[in-house]
């Protein structure tokens, strides 16, 4: 992949002269040393060698690179397109900030001056093929090829002499000088924190209909080819600094700088961070059938107390999901805990990812635990399965929230609500209300407020940026919650397993993983996608009536001597139980209906949801206690649990009662503390 | 007299005038308990004859709760997990720092709350003031005679209240702590500056506050009927005797704060139908009496510090009021006189 060697050398020295910094390209075939393996595990089709200069007095990165590219289509491609993301913050143009601004976001229209960043590219040539006219800058341009918003400029497109062809390499240098912005969508800098991520000109993915290289959305992620990552970051001497990879050397420079090299095999970004003021700790996932894995903690010194909390976040993501999906196969992971207000936490990048905690964090709270189990997740779910998540976001956030919250299941119960007081500095723990797999985990109760915000099945960089984060993460945890309880864990943990294997350092689409399903369950599971996922119904069952009366009747009725009147006295039993349940919702998911009885004796009938209202029925000796729709909760996107069941002995009176009366105390006490005015 | 002298007269006052203490305590009760029942209602319909209902009355069930959430409007809103136990002096004490706004329905109750309670304060302090006694017909004459005066007052400050909520406030912690704190990257250096904005923004409040407490006892205790006279009289008070006022202050603060440590600690979290429903109630409500006790001990010593600063102690210009006759009687009475018909 990167053996073009004296004529590419050639062509670097020429190169040198145009731009300040140049990238050494790496040398072929990667030793496997640090970062690099023996045999390649994906196709590694778009490399980059990097060198990047960070100048914290101007907020400035001067990069080079060469990008080695293979077209993997079966499609020539005319021309190359990239991504520079840094321009979303160029100014209130671009459609990142447009989108935003709909959902009512005005703090970015109050930005200052010093906030904005962006990218420009100063020098763009094709290097080592002999057949083009090298430098390609008069040529780049920028398109819009999702809204056509002419001032935006995060995408970036070359056309080039003669198409490259299907299976053809092509070596793109780039030139680019960025500012480094205040932190929008988690990169950026405060102070002397920088994380940089989605920092440098990314190439696209070209499948066979074309690039698919949007442009940077309000709600959607990232999406890019495998490749090896060569990368050389120059910071200031003494600044500590992490990254995508593991630093195969550092060289101290004369003018007071230190370059850093980082290398990475089989993965498709690269972040990295500095400060100088990180605590670096080290420790070692173990594990009897999973790859040991030394993991490298960037934490902010207020923290220094819950390093060990960080690092059993991230040993309890490696053993779960690498026992549910696979081994995670790269051997290092750091975690980076971001400086307070950098909005950089809570973001997965390959082999790195950031945390996010703070300074008060009670034990039994979420916090760092919750996010560093689903970002350490995405190393699977987004690191290693590559989903394209400008249109699918759920493939990676929606299952790796599913995923998270079955691990915070299993390792970290109990975790209860956490309020935070006093300018949301001051925590206090309300261990009277422990946290749920469902409730917290799958985040119920935001979904129930914008089940019909969007339809799931289309493309991420479409749904509506305010409410995009409900369908992405919290509905497709909630239908593959309903998926787990529908097949049972042990087909569930199947399905993914399969899935991870069979996909890891590709690009599955969604009829990919449903084909999946389908196959390892062994079931035709079509209708249930078409609910969750191709429809945006609601789900709602509930028990509109429970009756449980003498079985006598009255009037007249068949006799053995002709027609005859019923009798008057009501005997004691049998009792006749009627149950009419509902379908409030759109939504259709079969369920059971479950009656239990004086005697304890329960009945079930099984429902196929489908009609809006049905009665059961059954005669017994004895009168019936409850009824019940759904009683083992299978369907966990039904937004009204209360309406499922009705008892003939109501507790609601006594449940209204005991908590009005600590609502009274609250009211008391909130009056008294208002009567410090007069 | 000094500020300790005050504040043990004080209590001494406060102890001798329990009916004051429980008919101040019964007033909110009384404005609470039509809410809390409202309240019981919707938790009551929304339950409806479901079997979650057992879930609830056996104990805090946060899914369910966010299930009510969503359902809610109202007063409705205002029922959330962190009104259990300890939880609710948070959530009011924070509210209030940090100008959170009150539901429509709190902000109507309250409203309705503080105004009841300026015209029950002439009666408190009229009796405070007087050390004795003053039965029913005294204290409500004394709320009656008094009541306009105090809802002027109530008026100027309710004003400055919201100038300080709304302008200083907002300058404070909308304005000058982002700007300070924004390139913060330690989050305790923020957290000490918000706090320094509570100290500023509470000193002023405190100030204030000492001011119309004293406004308050100078318009009762002095017999004055103008209110800004009052205010500026309670104002060249404090600033006559700034330390001892400051100081006493301080004390009934502390005390405060010893009820609030108290109750942080004895709390019980979210009740359950049965005993510890009533557990709930009693230590609940003990609190809430405490709290009562305190606000009139606030009332009770600045009362005594202010007479015992005048030429002379017990000194009160008010003369004691007269229970008016029923209108019966005051028909017989009048019934030698020709000019009455």
């Amino acid at each position: 992949m990167f053996g073009r060697s004296a004529a590419l050398v050639a062509l670097l020295i020429i190169a040198e002269a145009a731009v300040p910094v140049v990238p050494q390209p790496p040398a072929a075939p990667p030793a496997p040393a640090p970062g690099g393996v023996t045999s390649a595990r994906s196709p590694r089709n778009a490399g980059y060698a990097i060198t990047a200069r960070l100048d914290p007095a101007s907020r400035t990165i001067t990069g080079n690179e060469i990008v080695t590219w293979r077209n993997t289509s079966n499609a020539p491609a005319p021309t190359l397109r990239f991504h520079l993301y840094y321009n979303a913050w160029r100014n209130t143009n671009s459609t990142w900030i447009r989108e935003r601004r709909l959902t009512g976001d005005t703090s970015l229209m109050a930005r200052p001056e010093s906030d904005w960043g962006w990218i420009d590219v100063t020098n763009v040539r094709i290097i080592g093929d002999g057949r083009t006219a090298g430098d390609l800058t008069s040529r780049l341009r920028f398109i819009a090829p999702d809204d056509g918003n002419a001032d935006d400029r995060t995408v970036m497109e070359v056309p080039l002499d003669r198409p490259v062809a299907p299976g053809e390499t092509l070596n793109v240098q780039i030139a680019w000088a960025s500012r480094v912005p205040r932190t929008f969508a988690r990169t950026g800098t405060i102070g002397n924190f920088y994380f940089i991520a989605q920092w440098f000109p990314k190439i696209g993915v070209l499948e066979d209909s074309g690039w698919n290289c949007h442009q940077f959305h309000a709600a959607t992620e990232f999406f890019a080819d495998f490749g090896t990552y060569d990368v050389r970051l120059t910071v200031p001497k003494g600044w500590v600094v992490g990254a995508t990879g593991v630093e195969r050397d550092r060289r101290d420079e004369a003018d007071g700088t230190t370059t850093h090299h980082y290398y990475q095999d089989d993965v498709h970004d690269f972040a990295w961070t500095t400060s100088p003021d990180y605590i670096e700790q080290r420790a070692r996932f173990e594990h009897p059938t999973l790859p040991a894995t030394e993991m490298r903690l960037l934490l902010q010194p207020e923290h220094a107390g819950q390093a060990e909390r960080h690092f059993d976040a991230t040993r309890a993501a490696l053993k779960y999901f690498g026992e549910w999906f696979g081994p995670y196969p790269y051997g290092h992971i750091t975690i980076v805990d971001p400086a307070w207000q950098s909005d950089a936490g809570g973001m997965e990048y390959p082999t790195l990812l950031t945390a996010g905690s703070r300074w008060l964090a009670p034990r039994g709270g979420l916090e760092p635990e919750g996010v560093t189990v689903h970002e350490a997740g995405h190393q699977f779910l987004y690191g290693i399965v590559a989903t394209n998540e400008f249109e699918h976001a759920w493939m990676d956030e929606g299952l790796t929230t599913f995923a998270t919250a079955r691990v915070m299941e299993q390792r970290f119960q109990a975790h209860y609500y956490v309020k935070r007081y006093f300018g949301g500095f001051v925590p206090w723990t309300f261990r009277d209300f422990q946290l749920s797999r469902v409730g917290d985990g799958d985040r119920l109760a935001p979904y129930r407020l914008n089940a019909k915000a969007d339809l799931p099945s289309a493309a991420t960089w479409q749904y509506w940026p305010g409410t995009g984060g409900v369908i992405t993460y919290n509905k497709t945890a909630l239908w593959l919650h309903t998926l787990e309880r529908t097949l049972g864990w042990d087909t569930m943990q199947r399905i993914l397993s399969t899935y991870y294997s069979r996909w890891a350092f590709r690009h599955p689409k969604p009829q990919d993983f449903f084909a999946i399903v389908n196959e390892v369950s062994g079931r035709d599971l079509t209708g249930f996608v078409d609910q969750v996922y191709r429809s945006s119904n609601v789900f709602d069952y509930g028990v509109e009536t429970l009756r449980s009366e003498a079985a006598t009747v009255r009037g007249y009725v068949d006799g053995r001597e002709g027609r005859v009147l019923a009798g008057a006295e009501v005997p004691e039993g049998p009792f006749r139980t009627t149950v009419v349940v509902r379908r409030y919702g759109e939504g259709v998911f079969p369920v059971d209906v479950r009656v239990v009885f004086e005697n304890k004796e329960e009945v079930r009938w099984r429902w196929d949801g489908r009609d809006r209202w049905k009665v059961f029925a059954v005669e017994k000796p004895v009168r019936a206690l409850s009824a019940e729709v759904d009683p083992d909760r299978v369907l966990l996107l039904d937004v009204n649990r209360t309406n499922n069941s009705s008892t003939l002995a109501p507790g609601a009176g006594k449940a209204a009662r005991t908590w009005s009366v600590a609502w009274l105390i609250w009211l008391q006490d909130h009056l008294l503390t208002y009567g410090f005015f007069v | 007299m000094t500020a300790r002298a005050a504040f043990r007269e004080g209590m001494r006052r406060v102890n001798g005038a329990p009916m004051v203490v429980a008919g101040m305590f019964a007033v909110t009760l009384l404005v609470a308990l039509p809410l809390s029942y409202a309240l019981r209602g919707m938790i009551a319909a929304q339950l409806g004859s479901s079997l979650e209902a057992d879930t609830v009355a056996a104990g805090a069930s946060y899914d369910w709760w966010e299930e009510f959430a969503a359902q809610a409007s109202g007063l409705g809103t205002t029922f959330i997990p962190s009104i259990t136990g300890f939880g609710a002096v948070l959530d009011n004490l924070g509210g209030l720092l940090d100008n959170v706004p009150l539901a429509a329905t709190i902000a109507g109750v309250t409203s309705a709350w503080l105004v009841l309670w300026s015209f029950l304060s002439g009666g408190v302090i009229d009796r405070f003031a007087r050390a004795r006694r003053t039965r029913s017909h005294g204290f409500f004459g004394a709320c009656g005679r008094h009541v306009w005066r105090l809802l002027r007052l109530g008026v100027v400050a309710g004003l400055t209240y919201a100038f300080l909520f709304r302008y200083v406030h907002g300058w404070i912690f909308a304005h000058a702590y982002p700007w300070l704190t924004r390139d913060v990257t330690l989050e305790r250096s923020a957290f000490a500056i918000r706090v320094a904005g509570y100290v500023v923004f509470g000193a002023l409040l405190v100030l204030c506050n000492i001011v119309f407490d004293y406004a308050r006892v100078r318009l009762v205790v002095e017999d004055r009927r103008s209110a800004l006279g009052a205010i500026l009289a309670g104002g060249r008070f404090v600033r006559r005797k700034p330390g001892a006022t400051l100081w006493l202050y301080g004390l009934n603060l502390l005390g405060f704060l010893l009820l609030v440590a108290i109750y942080a600690l004895a709390a019980p979290g979210a009740p359950r139908a049965g005993l510890s429903m009533w557990l709930v109630l009693l230590v609940g409500e003990a609190y809430i009496l405490g709290r009562h006790y305190l606000k009139l001990l606030f009332y009770a010593s600045e009362t005594v510090f202010f007479q015992g600063a005048v030429a002379h102690v017990a000194y009160t210009a008010a003369p004691a009021v007269v229970w008016p006759d029923s209108p019966a009687a005051e028909m017989i009475g009048n019934a030698d006189r020709p000019d009455v018909s």
